[in-house]
């Protein structure tokens, strides 16, 4: 808006007192020039330099395995007629041990149910903690959020193990132990996996969630209050339609991790090849190099798809999803 | 196609159950206000049921062998009736009984359904497991029970008969099945170990007992904040808390979790040389990085002397002090990391590089691409990476550094740069000499815009050209052969040949470390740059305006204006990135596994914890990373609560 101003003003504008080389003309003038773009020169070459290494799995994971083994990625122009998709279908249609399709169906079979569920569970909480009134309300939101601070790797160990074994309690005094939950054969099965992500989500998602619920007008709710409306009713018809950009970011934030996540989902079902997600099977791929290497490229291509797609289709929800989830330990 | 249906019935159970279980819970508190007896007999099938499931589970009454999947259909139907039959009886007891309005029948006739579903219990307990009672601790818990119920109840300002019942409840079921001894009693004490307790619950629903309204409300009311908070909590307890709290006891035990040892697993784990190890710390001298880093920091030193004398101020962002002083800590750094060798100094290095060349070159791309043609396409591209898994971008990196037998072509992209700078360097034909004139012509450009910049007196910037010009004519003189022999990837042979020579990045010691920051680096470069963008637009233009106004150099908007107003901003990605990059997994993991002197801690923790199966060790690591990215979680929830 104010660089408008200075046009209809009469006499020299505050950005040519700011850059007293642009009023030369000559030689001078085109010095001045060249060094104002070099700048874009660096912007562009970062970003080729940044695209690059995609760019060579691209090309790589269309190249048969010959050429893969005999020629670098950047020799291409050279060879397209040789381009096929023969990786592609071999990495999805082999009964080989890089077959995809499965550990495909395994990630969304994790991501999914550690999206979908997370939102409603904090959605309830967030709505709780914003406008039902109880005792040590508070002190219990601080208690959640405080949570954020334990790194996952801390809760691993005994999450397995009561993924394995069920949880006991043998009571003090009494010196018997009784079955809480029993061992239900959950270690090796993507609904661990999903189990333990919804639980490490929450109390970001409530954090996040509650930042966005408890600011919507206090109105709003008592106008509904007065109407009749219950707590289900007010949180169904009124919280979560109004929720829905912030219910957005964190289910594209928490889809992506849950998807891309390997820590996991390799602790809980690592063990079991019928359960692995896409990440496992491309690391467990990349780990005997031989005779499956030429795959490598276009399997790790196939897990990036569909996390590349979200991100340039949804990139505003995206970018809005990675900012709340800056916070995210 | 049976592994789709498969994953959609999956999803689809725990989607809905879930849903299922909460509208449920709500339905029965519904009850609350306008049906009091369907809420107590919908609240009576739970107990029942969870009581049913609680007996089956523990094999009590017939019910699932061990080891036996109790979710396949056979053993389902073997256990389930019981819980659907308590879940029944106990629903029609609770029910039924509220509905009766004299104060007499109603208590006989819940003391006898009591009593008959104690009987039945008892003479379906499973072989093995008739309790042998002791009468004194019986009666003495039973006591304690009544006594401490009846006192909540009083504290509580209610009657103290309702507590004192249930109170009496709980205790005759701890002192009955808990002292005894389990096994061989007669099936007479197992009925008795059933009825006690079932005689003080139907007394308890057998009191005069609809609350008024306005208690009802209050109930109602209650109940909404535990139903919509139960679920997170329930998950939150069951996923974090307690087992967070099971991992600080279990490093506390040995490597099968069987007996105490005390701090050992913590000792053991800093005495390990493979986590600290200084014995090497005197090649620090030797190291050129360190040298290097020494000379920015007397260049610091002398700036800031000067500046000092100038302004009064030695060291002020964006002065002639920063550069040299920024880049001679980190090269001092780079050289310790490198000499002192094991897990924490790798994941120092790691927090030290990533955060700093994340950020830095973040916030130079957001400055640059600022206000540009084609702004978000560069930053899009940039950020990309960010999508993409860790597994599969250290695979992307895998291809870029893969080295080959010197004999064939490099597929890998930094090795056939490396060997064919070294082919060029030593060669000496058109191209070679083409490449060094331009080299030459880019040191003479450098050294001129140095000049420049000296004049004008602009410090930041001439200290830059410096530095370039000291990078650029190093490289140039050995490319020449003035220095050394050439540069690249290239050994000369014993008959004076030269050969190719390929780098392994993720093997070659110590600095294959670098390598794999590189990968971080190139992902998290997005965020820091978006972050810091959107900080750089939100800068009031009028700020920016005035200083212009006055006179302002565009680096002096930049650094006295810019980037105080984005500091915060600043702050949070740098405590993002500390946190992210100390639990860095995916990478080490995927890349070398942490050999080759690549340990980190996560890693390390993976390894103990789930492939030598030693708990005890795993868990200290765990409860190590956990203290060591506690202090700036602590800072970054302060902050949050603060913006919330």
């Amino acid at each position: 808006m104010t660089t408008i101003l200075p046009s209809a003003v009469p006499g020299p504008s505050p950005s040519d007192v700011a850059d007293p080389m642009s009023t030369r003309g000559g030689v001078g003038d085109r010095i001045y020039g060249f060094l104002r773009r070099i700048p874009v020169a660096v912007l562009w070459i970062i970003v080729g330099i940044w695209t690059l290494p995609t760019l060579g799995l691209l090309i790589n994971s269309l190249r048969p395995r010959d050429l893969q083994r005999s020629t670098g990625w950047w020799k291409v122009p050279g060879q397209l007629g040789d381009l096929t998709f023969e990786n592609y279908t071999s990495v999805f249609e082999a009964s080989s041990s890089a077959k995809l399709t499965d550990a495909l169906l395994n990630s969304l079979a994790i991501a999914i149910p550690a999206t979908i569920i997370p939102i409603a569970v904090a959605a309830f909480a967030a709505y709780a903690f914003a406008w039902i009134d109880f005792k040590g309300r508070k002190w219990m939101f601080i208690a959640t959020v405080s949570l954020l601070a334990i790194p996952l790797q801390v809760a691993l160990i005994p999450l397995l193990q009561l993924y394995v074994n069920g949880a006991h309690l043998t009571l003090p005094v009494l010196d018997k132990t009784i079955t809480l939950i029993p061992d239900l054969n959950l270690a090796g099965t993507t609904t661990a996996v999903w189990l333990t992500h919804t639980g490490f989500a929450l109390p970001f998602a409530i954090f996040l969630l509650h930042n966005y619920i408890s600011g919507l007008p206090k109105d709003l709710f008592e106008a509904a209050r007065i109407d009749g409306a219950n707590h289900v009713t007010t949180f169904v018809r009124l919280v979560l339609p109004l929720s829905v950009p912030v219910l957005a970011a964190f289910a594209i934030f928490q889809f992506l991790w849950t998807y891309n996540d390997y820590l996991i989902a390799n602790t809980m079902a690592g063990a079991n090849p019928d359960a692995t997600p896409m990440t496992i099977r491309i690391a467990n791929l990349a780990g005997d190099f031989g005779a499956n290497e030429h795959l490598l490229p276009a399997a790790g291509f196939a897990q990036a798809f569909v996390p590349v797609v979200v991100f340039f289709a949804l990139q505003r929800y995206f970018v809005r999803g990675i900012l709340a989830g800056s916070v995210k330990g | 196609m049976g592994k789709i249906i498969s994953t959609l019935i999956t999803i689809v159970v725990a989607v809905v159950g879930s849903a299922a279980v909460w509208v449920g819970a709500n339905l029965v508190f519904n009850q609350v206000r306008r049906n009091w007896s369907t809420f107590r007999g919908l609240v009576g099938a739970i107990g029942g049921f969870a009581l049913g499931a609680l007996l089956a589970g523990n094999r009590v009454i017939t019910g699932t062998q061990a080891g036996e999947d109790p979710f396949r259909l056979e053993a389902f139907l073997r256990w389930v009736w019981l819980p659907l039959l308590l879940a029944a009886v106990v629903g029609v007891w609770f029910g039924a009984v509220t509905k009766i309005p004299q104060d007499v029948p109603r208590l006989v006739i819940s003391l006898v359904l009591a009593a008959a579903v104690a009987i039945g219990l008892g003479l379906f307990v499973a072989d093995g497991y008739h309790p042998a009672l002791k009468t004194v601790p019986l009666i003495a818990w039973t006591a304690g029970g009544v006594v401490l119920g009846g006192i909540v109840g009083t504290l509580r300002r209610h009657s103290p008969i309702p507590g004192a019942l249930l109170g009496g409840a709980l205790g005759a079921l701890a002192g009955g099945w808990g002292s005894a001894r389990i096994g061989d009693g007669p099936t007479v004490e197992a009925i008795a170990a059933f009825l006690i307790p079932a005689l003080f619950v139907g007394a308890r629903v057998g009191l005069p007992n609809i609350p008024a309204l306005q208690q009802r409300l209050v109930i109602d009311r209650r109940s909404r904040a535990v139903i919509f908070l139960g679920p997170a909590l329930l998950f939150i307890f069951a996923t974090l808390v307690v087992p967070t709290l099971r991992t600080i006891y279990l490093s506390f035990l040995d490597d099968s979790s069987d007996s105490y040892v005390g701090f050992e697993n913590y000792t053991e784990t800093f005495q390990n040389p493979d986590t600290w190890d200084a014995s090497q710390w005197t090649d620090v001298f030797t190291s050129r990085l360190f040298w290097i880093g020494l000379v920015g920091l007397a260049l610091a030193l002398f700036f800031g002397l000067k500046n000092k004398a100038m302004s009064g101020r030695a060291v002020e962002i964006g002065n002639s002090t920063t550069m040299p002083l920024v880049i001679g800590a980190l090269f001092v750094a780079f050289a310790l990391f490198s000499t002192l060798r094991g897990t924490i100094s790798n994941n120092l290095w790691w927090v030290v590089t990533v955060t700093f060349l994340s950020t830095a070159l973040g916030l130079a791309i957001a400055v640059l691409s600022d206000g540009r043609k084609l702004e978000r396409t560069a930053k899009s591209l940039i950020f990309m990476p960010m999508a993409i898994s860790l597994v599969g971008a250290s695979v992307i990196w895998r291809f870029m550094y893969v080295a080959r037998d010197t004999s064939q072509d490099q597929t890998g992209l930094m090795n056939a740069l490396w060997t064919s700078l070294g082919k060029l360097s030593t060669g000496s034909g058109i191209p070679t000499y083409l490449i060094g004139i331009l080299l030459a012509a880019f040191v003479v450009w450098l050294v001129v815009t140095l000049a420049r910049q000296l004049t004008a007196g602009n410090g930041p910037a001439a200290t830059l050209a410096g530095a370039a010009v000291l990078l650029f004519g190093w490289i140039t003189l050995r490319y020449w052969g003035i220095l050394g022999e050439g540069i690249g990837g290239f050994a000369v042979r014993d008959d004076g040949g030269v050969v190719a020579q390929t780098v392994d990045f993720p093997q070659h010691q110590p600095f294959n470390n670098m390598w794999l920051m590189v990968v971080l680096i190139w992902m998290q470069t997005g965020f820091a740059m978006v972050i810091l963008s959107a900080a750089i637009k939100a800068v009031p233009t009028e700020y920016i305006e005035a200083a212009k106004m006055d006179g302002a150099t565009t680096q002096q908007v930049f650094w006295r204006i810019t980037v105080p107003q984005i500091a915060p901003t600043i702050g949070v990605v740098v405590t993002t990135l500390i946190v992210t990059v100390m639990k860095v997994f995916d990478i080490v993991k995927v890349m070398t596994n942490g050999q080759f002197g690549t340990q980190v801690l996560a890693n390390d923790m993976y390894q103990q914890a789930f492939q030598f199966t030693n708990s005890g060790r795993g868990a200290a690591l765990a409860v190590i990373l956990f203290l060591s990215v506690l202090p700036v979680m602590i800072l970054n929830i302060r902050r949050m609560q603060k913006e919330a």
